[in-house]
């Protein structure tokens, strides 16, 4: 039976929710939501976090002066501006306030329906309604999922990034998710887009930090392996920063390769499964992938690290091999997002019209291989910019920042010609020029490039193109942080 | 990856002897519907929960082999007869043995066994419920829920087999369908709490409104 209840606000404002049996309930907070279905309202399962005042006080500072999805004019995080409020808003679920009536609970604006499955998102489940975790899309229950629904390389490498930058905005902060996992994330392929949500466990400086449970898979092995200490033991690890890096780790590598990076065939204890996955999971675990520990790898991996490119290699080696019993070494999330940024640029797309990856990373022009369907890469479909920044204080020297794999229809935007912007939540998402090819020839279209300068010295103004060809070199702009750009073509 | 992957096995032990006729048996066949469809749509019970059914009235048997949820049929269920309870646990004992995996040298076994019993009365095979009650102790690798259902179910007897037994006090259609919606939240529960503090407790969500925990 359905009916109407009333919250009332911290600010004294009613919100009418409705009530139902069984509401969708997670290991900590069951979930209404107000009749319109833009908010959700959530209680916590165990009442007697109503009276905790830890966790008011925490909520207090979530919603107010740590609040990366509301400007500081309007209230939120210091320094954060307008349009990094807006950017953020899309990538949070983040709480817009407390309830105080009928006992404690949240308001969060509810996730955009992109982030729910309908009708037609399985043959074989009824899916509809059912929010997007992301282990639908990494595990073997992706079977289910019809084709479109699962996006492709391409869009799980977005989410990735998005996630990275996601997190690196939380820590930027000072906080800490907690509690990042397949649960917690949730993804759409379909569009490469994905929303972080659970905000209220957060870490946040100078509060009690909240004893999270965590999700098996994506706690960090030193919290697992310390869980069995009591609470208040000064042994026991408990989540923060560096146990999201592991977290955050786990969830890429989830998306770039659907596989967990840990789940292996390794056998660690024969007395029961529980002990067997503590250990798997805490004080023993191995990355399937450790060049010098093969003793978890699986017999068949398929596609592996090192068919990512080498920045994304370094970086699950760090992860998974360096860090993943020694906190301190693991990836900051700002690594990753750079990393991926870099690696964005060189995805190249896989001509086998079957090959459900669509595009992969193509990291060694020498044995151009799209390694998920291993379909052989045409030489002379390889075109890439080259491109180099100014040497600060040496004049005329420049060095490599980053190489662009060139596909029909592409845009490039303000990251890819000048040496000052980075693809973050400020930088302003306008193309500035377009590539695309015919008969074998590729051109440069200038969108709103002042002072783009063709290989021929000739000033390319905006709404004109020139041919790329290989070996000739050209400044984007008369900026002064310009590139230069220079093109290679079947190699 | 699913080669790795271990199962969690989940028994249903459910109670079809005469005074099942009618609604309450039909609520429990709605029951099984609806606990497979809301597992289903969870990602992490529909990749680690297998399911069996095994029932009682006169005698017991396993009605449905321990099945992963996408090829799970569906059981006929009648009801008629007395409450071979006892009986019924001498079946889950063979189950367990024969059908959950061990952890080996060489082999991930599976998690631990969720078991949840319905029943409205009391056994009917005292002797061979005694023994049962022994030997499913001394196997004592899985979490065993029992739920006592309307006025004529003995607690008493669910005590011997497990610390934990809620009790519903009427065999409405209503109450059964919270029943196997709780079950559905406690295996979810379960499939995402797997790996914690091996030996613990289970955690299992709050009871239904109307539910009773018998201490």
């Amino acid at each position: 039976m359905k009916r109407i209840a009333e919250a009332i606000l911290s600010d004294g404002t009613k919100l009418p929710y409705v009530i139902t049996d069984n509401p969708p309930a997670g290991g900590m907070k069951h979930t209404y939501f107000t009749p319109d279905k833009k908010f959700a309202v959530q209680f916590f399962n165990d009442s007697s976090h109503a009276n905790d005042i830890e966790l008011h006080k925490r909520m207090e500072y979530i919603i107010g002066k740590y609040n990366p999805t509301l400007s500081e004019k309007n209230g939120g995080a210091k320094g954060n501006t307008e349009e990094s409020a807006n950017y953020f808003s899309k990538r949070f679920c983040w709480p817009v306030s407390t309830v105080r009536y009928p006992e404690f609970g949240i308001v969060c604006p509810a996730y955009p329906p992109n982030f729910f499955f309908d009708e037609n998102s399985s043959e074989f489940i009824n899916l509809k309604g059912k929010d997007k975790r992301s282990n639908w899309f990494t595990s073997k229950n992706r079977k289910y999922l019809r084709d479109e629904e699962c996006g492709n390389f391409r869009s799980m490498l977005k989410m990735s990034l998005l996630l990275a930058r996601s997190v690196r905005r939380l820590h930027q902060a000072g906080l800490a998710h907690a509690d990042l996992s397949c649960n917690n994330v949730l993804i759409d392929p379909k569009s490469g887009q994905c929303v972080v949500i659970d905000i209220d466990s957060l870490v946040v400086p100078g509060i009690f930090p909240p004893e999270v449970a965590g999700t098996r898979g994506y706690i960090a092995p030193e919290v697992l392996a310390t869980s069995m200490l009591p609470s208040g033991d000064s042994r026991r690890k408990l989540p923060s920063s560096y146990t999201d890096l592991h977290a955050l780790a786990v969830l890429i590598y989830e998306y770039l390769l659907l596989r967990h990076p840990l789940m292996g065939p390794k056998i660690y204890s024969k007395n029961s499964a529980e002990e067997d996955d503590f250990l798997a999971m805490g004080s023993k675990a191995t990355f399937i992938e450790n060049p010098f520990d093969t003793s978890n790898r699986p017999d068949e991996l398929g596609v592996v690290i090192k068919d990512l490119g080498e920045p994304l290699e370094k970086l699950f080696i760090q992860a998974f091999v360096n860090g993943l019993h020694n906190p301190e070494e693991r990836p900051s999330a700002m690594e990753w997002e750079k990393a991926l940024a870099k690696t964005w640029n060189l995805l190249h797309k896989c001509e086998n019209p079957d090959c459900l990856a669509e595009w992969f990373i193509l990291h060694d022009t020498k044995n151009p291989v799209c390694p998920f369907c291993r379909h052989n890469v045409r030489r002379d479909s390889i075109v890439r910019l080259h491109l180099k920044s100014k040497l600060k204080g040496k004049n005329g020297q420049w060095t490599d920042c980053g190489t662009v794999d060139l596909h029909d229809k592409m845009q490039l935007y303000k990251w890819h010609v000048l040496s000052n912007v980075f693809p973050n939540e400020k930088a302003e998402r306008t193309p500035v020029a377009d590539i695309y090819t015919s008969n074998q020839q590729w051109f440069f279209v200038n969108r709103c490039l002042k002072g783009l300068t063709s290989p021929e010295g000739f000033i390319i103004p905006a709404g004109h193109q020139f041919e790329l060809k290989d070996g000739s070199v050209f400044r984007a702009s008369d900026d002064e942080n310009s590139l230069l750009i220079s093109v290679t073509k079947g190699k | 990856m699913s080669d790795f992957s271990r199962r969690l096995p989940v028994y249903l032990l459910l109670d079809c002897s005469g005074s099942m006729t009618g609604e309450p048996i039909e609520a429990v066949r709605q029951g099984i519907k609806a606990l497979l469809s809301e597992l289903k749509s969870d990602p992490q019970a529909l990749e680690t929960a297998y399911i069996s059914v095994i029932t009682f009235d006169s005698s017991a048997r396993q009605t449905s082999p321990l099945t992963e949820l996408m090829l799970f049929k569906e059981p006929q269920l009648k009801a008629s007869g007395a409450t071979a309870l006892g009986g019924a646990l001498n079946v889950l004992a063979d189950c367990i043995e024969n059908e959950v995996r061990k952890a080996t040298e060489t082999q991930k076994g599976d998690w631990k066994p969720l078991v949840f019993i319905l029943t409205d009365g009391s056994p009917t095979d005292t002797e061979e419920f005694r023994n049962a009650v022994q030997r499913i102790k001394s196997v004592k690798t899985a979490n065993i829920i029992a739920c006592a259902a309307g006025s004529n179910a003995k607690t008493e007897y669910l005590k011997q087999i497990t610390d934990n037994v809620l009790m519903m006090n009427t065999l409405s259609s209503g109450d059964l369908a919270s029943f196997f919606a709780w079950v559905s939240s406690s295996v979810k529960m379960s499939s995402q709490k797997l790996d914690e503090k091996p030996g613990g407790a289970i955690q299992l969500p709050p009871p239904p409104q109307g539910f009773v925990i018998v201490p």
